[in-house]
């Protein structure tokens, strides 16, 4: 039965985790080479990565998405979509998508000139999936190599964990204080 | 727009429940704390009194008001992820 409690935990862990990681923004330094459009049949329980940013979009099955297609530093590709996320999940209130998609196009360069950028996105490349990240903004950087620390997320997980930490703690002196003394009530003298 | 309204609405519902949530919580904590006072600084006249002036002085201080903040911060943060996410 031990084992039910820890695949139990293991999971709920995993699901938090991954969920974090999907929706937390993180920063790519790459090189932009090109953009495209191309219409994407969204269907399936996949839905969920891509946008739904008003009620109208949320009937639709199909539709036109941009992608950034870019280089990493190793020479990996990395292929980004670029869609609004309006004022639904995840909450980046984006709606200058059209205006990214020109900064992109103005942010080509070539391998023998390159001009690196580190995108900010959110969300998963996955092959088997189809699925890409959502870029948010991009920004110029000095080179493959510059340091980005990720203040944003420090600050959101440590105010995260300060959270669940307190209410956790309040939980535990609840249920001390005021359950299990309940209960002792009720199950008195049963052994 | 729809999308907006849906989200004014139910984070309108959300907060609310917080709100109320900690506002209760707040006062228990207030009063218990009061209830101990009381008991430390020698049992001063009559605890009803001594309660209803202690939550009566809660009920007009700055930790009460702050409360509202629950509803202030989550609006200041949107307004300003809009900012940095489209205008920066």
């Amino acid at each position: 039965m031990v084992y039910v409690k820890w695949v139990f935990l293991a999971l709920f862990w995993l699901i938090v985790a991954g969920f974090l990681h999907y929706t937390l923004p993180q920063r790519d330094i790459v090189r932009i080479v090109n953009t495209y459009e191309e219409r994407q049949d969204v269907t399936g329980w996949t839905r969920m990565f891509w946008a739904a940013s008003d009620e109208s979009q949320a009937k639709l099955e199909s539709w036109d998405v941009q992608f950034i297609q870019a280089v990493q530093p190793d020479g990996d590709p990395m292929v980004y979509r670029n869609e609004d996320t309006g004022w639904g999940w995840p909450p980046y209130f984006k709606f200058d998508t059209a205006n990214l998609y020109t900064d992109a196009n103005d942010s080509v360069s070539t391998k023998d000139a390159p001009e690196w950028y580190a995108i900010t996105h959110y969300g998963w490349r996955n092959e088997f999936l189809s699925i890409f990240p959502n870029a948010v903004s991009i920004g110029r950087v000095e080179g493959p190599d510059v340091r980005l620390v990720p203040w944003f997320n420090i600050i959101v997980l440590t105010v995260l964990a300060a959270f669940a930490w307190g209410i956790w703690v309040r939980w535990k002196r609840f249920r001390k204080n005021r359950i299990e003394p309940t209960i002792d009530d009720w199950t008195d003298g049963w052994g | 727009m729809l999308a907006f309204l849906r989200l004014v609405v139910f984070g309108f519902l959300i907060l609310s429940v917080i709100y109320v949530v900690v506002s209760l919580w707040s006062r228990a904590t207030r009063r218990s704390k009061l209830e101990q006072e009381w008991e430390a600084s020698g049992r001063p006249g009559d605890k009803e009194t001594y309660l209803t002036e202690g939550m009566a002085q809660y009920d007009r201080s700055l930790r009460r008001k702050l409360i509202l903040l629950i509803y202030v911060v989550p609006v200041v943060a949107v307004s300003a992820i809009i900012y940095v996410t489209n205008f920066m």
